[in-house]
């Protein structure tokens, strides 16, 4: 069988990238497989292809409902319609079509809290699964920077589901947390394909700047130099949108925001324009930049620091997908690591909250003590956010089988949070100390993921002499056209093909 | 351009010191409460109901915190203003837009906007022979309604996007005052991205709020445009098609009206509901300003009814007190509700 064909066939390239051949042999020998790619290699088509051989269904487990609705929608364009996402944005209706005639579908991704509803187990286990997908798999791990509840049920579904061929897929992980996933997800035999972190094309550089106002000074200076189109990342979407306004009124380029806070269609539109070259520069957060495939991203900016060494990775992975030098750039002032602490202790329930909730004598009425599910009410009363509520309700409406009283559970709920603020601030003090570091960076951050590859890099870090010089642009180019198209020129454009020759 | 100031101003001078100034704040946001909806009829105000849902109550406060600076209007009473002559001025040298029709249009224009957003997109990707792109709406009933709508057009593919072009400046030149600008850089086509509205408001140097009611008035615009001339645009028109107002029943009118249509009595209602009679009350008179089917016979006299109008009319005033003076044997209750029954034919 010859891979390259079908790579030929069903996707249009001709080549694999790294790592993706290794992975989709090994599944196909048979052998459970733990896969760490890169981000920007294209995960997706590691399952996709293998669908296309393998009989029945793949089964992908995805955490993130954006980034699932991109590779659905991303497949259809592609060309494959028997593919279907079941998830919290469908409607009654739809889910009720979708189940209904689930055989028809090749590709079924599903979230993890579906998984939790029996009836949808049941449907399930009515198919003939090949290939059980766990995409993000870093997500089942405690040790993992971004653990979810849900995920650490994914043995047992898979159990239940007779433990089919398991492909776990994660662009970051360290060994500890790779670990975790093997155990958790019961897999006894398993082939572990590791592709190095690094991306030899993008230069390290960490500046220390005296304070904010300076640092802002600086980003406004690199955006006019460097090379463009780049990326700003920041923690808050205030300062983001601050900068973006910046860069737009001192006319240094074509710039815009982006986060979760903006509507859907401003968001689309804002990628999109990104995309086609007609932005300069996005200042976002962490909410921009999945699914989102843009080749020749020059720059990754960071104003504030990222909670962890994974999510600095990811982040600054799109830069060069064109293999073209680029640079990641991390600013740091005196003090900055404060932000990412006040964030991680804002993601989980404080104790006071605890406490209130467990005073709550409502708590479980009329039920057994166990059984109860948690009303929706009590996360406002409470002030719970999203992402505090989600943990709570998974520890409460779930708890495990050896928690005797509230009292108890109560001291369970307290324990787990206590743990996750200590894991969450070993993340930051190994960023802080990747921030600090007197080596080479690379080194650093390969030795943090275990990755023994060596390749010696040129030009590497700035520990390694890096200058950022090179990454300027030659000529400062700035994109304000001044030859303004009328609104009929435009209309001409867009829906008549010969229109401007006319 | 100071577009939201003057409808702020009119609205004040529509509603003669008779409301506080929130219930301007709440007719631009379109509240779905007995209260606006019988405003925006009595003081012939529909046409702004719901055009601005975007407008922050501390927007609003801002506003009209300027409107009393500038001296465009002065203070009756707490919360309630009136224009000073400047003001009266200001309107007369700022116009108002004259396409708006927030109670027909502000439900649908958003579904019509993505509908013609999507439209485009679709026309001008076919028209570079583009297949492979990212719609730029995700609302899937718009997908299945364009899918469907593609197989209805009696226009061959290829000539679809020529079609829209001439449809789209048929249309816009049915009003010389309007700038196509406002809308149109907003589309998306083949390699070409459409601004979002912060976007093309500061490229238009524009408020953003006023940026916002030109939108919404081209739409508007087009909505009435397609709807009253369908075969002059026969694509365009599908855009127009189907789209039913829901009715504007609030929630809890909306279980009254299901008792109401069950026979029981509005005290039995009252009883069953566990609400107030006065607030049941209210509901009718939120049912009859919204379902012509409804009739109030059963509640005012069809003598009585004649004699309310006939005395609004002639007291040249919708204010109930004035009313009720005149024809005493009537409740405030049966007053209001004669009035939202009638209240438009009585006043036009
Ligand atoms: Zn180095």
């Amino acid at each position: 069988m010859e891979l390259e064909l079908l790579l030929k066939k069903y996707f249009g390239f001709s080549f694999f990238k790294i790592g993706q051949k290794e992975v989709i042999s090994s599944l196909l020998n048979g052998e459970h497989t733990l896969a760490m790619l890169p981000t920007g290699t294209g995960k997706s088509l590691c399952y996709q292809l293998p669908g296309y051989i393998l009989e029945g269904q793949i089964l992908i487990i995805s955490p993130l409902l954006s980034l699932m609705q991109d590779q659905v929608e991303q497949m259809k364009r592609f060309g494959e319609k028997r593919v279907v996402a079941l998830n919290s944005f469908l409607s009654v209706e739809e889910k009720d079509y979708a189940l209904k005639f689930l055989t028809k579908y090749k590709f079924i991704f599903i979230s993890p809290e579906m998984l939790r509803i029996p009836y949808i187990i049941k449907r399930l286990q009515s198919l003939s699964i090949s290939l059980f997908v766990v995409d993000e798999a870093h997500c089942i791990s405690q040790w993992g920077y971004d653990f979810r509840p849900d995920y650490s049920k994914l043995g047992e579904i898979r159990n239940a589901l007779g433990n089919p061929l398991t492909l776990a897929l994660t662009a970051t992980a360290t060994a500890k947390v790779r670990q975790d996933i093997v155990q958790s997800l019961r897999l006894n035999k398993v082939k572990k394909i590791e592709s190095s972190i690094d991306r030899p094309n993008i230069g390290l550089y960490v500046e220390k700047v005296p304070d904010y106002r300076e640092k802002e000074e600086r980003v406004l200076e690199l955006a006019a130099k460097l090379k463009k189109p780049g990326i700003i990342y920041f923690s808050s979407k205030k300062a983001a949108e601050h900068m973006a306004e910046m860069l737009i009124n001192k006319q240094i380029c074509r710039a815009s925001a982006y986060h979760g806070g903006m509507e859907q269609d401003a968001r689309i539109l804002i990628q999109q324009q990104f995309i086609h070259d007609q932005l300069d520069i996005i200042c976002a957060t962490s909410a921009f930049g999945m699914g989102v495939n843009k080749e020749n991203i020059r720059f990754v900016i960071h104003y504030h620091m990222p909670m962890q060494i994974e999510s600095y990775l990811q982040e600054i992975g799109r830069a060069g997908r064109d293999g073209k030098p680029s640079i990641a750039i991390l600013l740091y002032s005196p003090g900055d690591e404060q932000l990412p602490i006040q964030l991680s202790e804002s993601e989980l329930p404080s104790n006071q909250q605890i406490d209130w909730l467990f005073n709550k004598t409502d708590l479980y009425i009329g039920r057994n003590f166990g059984e109860g599910q948690l009303a929706e009410t009590l996360k406002e009363l409470g002030g719970f956010s999203e992402v505090q509520w989600r943990i709570v309700e998974e520890l409460v409406n779930r708890p495990p089988q050896d928690v005797k009283s509230p009292q108890h559970l109560k001291e369970m709920i307290q324990d787990f949070v206590e743990h996750r603020l200590q894991a969450k601030k070993a993340n930051i003090f190994r960023m802080k100390q990747w921030i600090d570091a007197k080596t080479c960076r690379r080194k650093f951050m390969m030795e943090y993921f275990d990755d023994r590859s060596n390749t010696v890099v040129t030009p590497c870090c700035d520990q390694c002499g890096l200058v950022i010089e090179p990454y300027y642009q030659s000529v400062s180019r700035r994109h304000f056209s001044t030859s303004e198209s009328s609104w009929k020129d435009y209309l001409i454009k867009l829906l008549n093909n010969s229109g401007l020759s006319k | 351009m100071a577009q939201l100031e003057s409808i702020i101003l009119y609205c004040l001078k529509q509603l003669n010191k008779e409301r506080t100034v929130y219930s301007i704040y709440h007719l631009l946001n379109g509240k779905k409460s007995s209260q606006t909806i019988q405003d925006a009829h009595l003081f012939n105000l529909k046409k702004f109901f719901g055009i601005m849902d975007v407008l922050t109550r501390e927007t609003f406060n801002q506003r009209i915190e300027t409107l009393l600076n500038q001296k465009l209007i002065y203070k009756v009473k707490d919360q309630t203003f009136f224009p000073t002559p400047s003001g009266d001025l200001f309107l007369k040298n700022n116009p108002l837009l004259r396409e708006l029709n927030g109670w027909e249009f502000h439900q649908l224009s958003t579904l019509f906007w993505e509908r013609l957003s999507l439209l485009i997109q679709v026309a001008s990707n076919f028209e570079y022979h583009e297949t492979n792109y990212v719609p730029i709406q995700k609302n899937k009933d718009v997908h299945i309604w364009l899918k469907s709508t593609l197989k209805d057009m009696k226009v061959s593919k290829n000539k679809m996007a020529s079609q829209i072009y001439a449809e789209l400046l048929d249309c816009f030149s049915e009003n010389k005052g309007l700038d196509p600008s406002v809308l149109v850089y907003r589309l998306t086509g083949y390699q070409q991205i459409g601004l979002t509205g912060t976007q093309l408001a500061q490229k238009l140097s524009m408020s953003y709020y006023d940026y916002y009611l030109q939108f919404v008035h081209i739409i508007h615009f087009m909505m009435e445009t397609l709807r009253v001339n369908p075969d002059r645009f026969p694509v365009l028109s599908f855009l127009y098609n189907g789209l039913i107002k829901s009715n504007e029943l609030t929630q809890s009118s909306k279980k009254t009206w299901q008792l109401l249509t069950k026979g029981y009595s509005l005290e039995h209602i009252a009883q069953i509901r566990q609400l107030k009679l006065s607030t049941i009350e209210d509901h009718l008179v939120e049912i009859a300003l919204n379902i012509d089917r409804f009739s109030i016979h059963e509640y005012v006299d069809p003598n009585l009814q004649d004699e309310i109008l006939r005395s609004s009319k002639s007291a040249g005033s919708r204010q109930l007190k004035l009313i009720k003076a005149m024809v005493t044997r009537a409740s405030y209750f049966q007053i209001r509700l004669v009035l939202a029954k009638f209240g438009d034919k009585a006043w036009s």
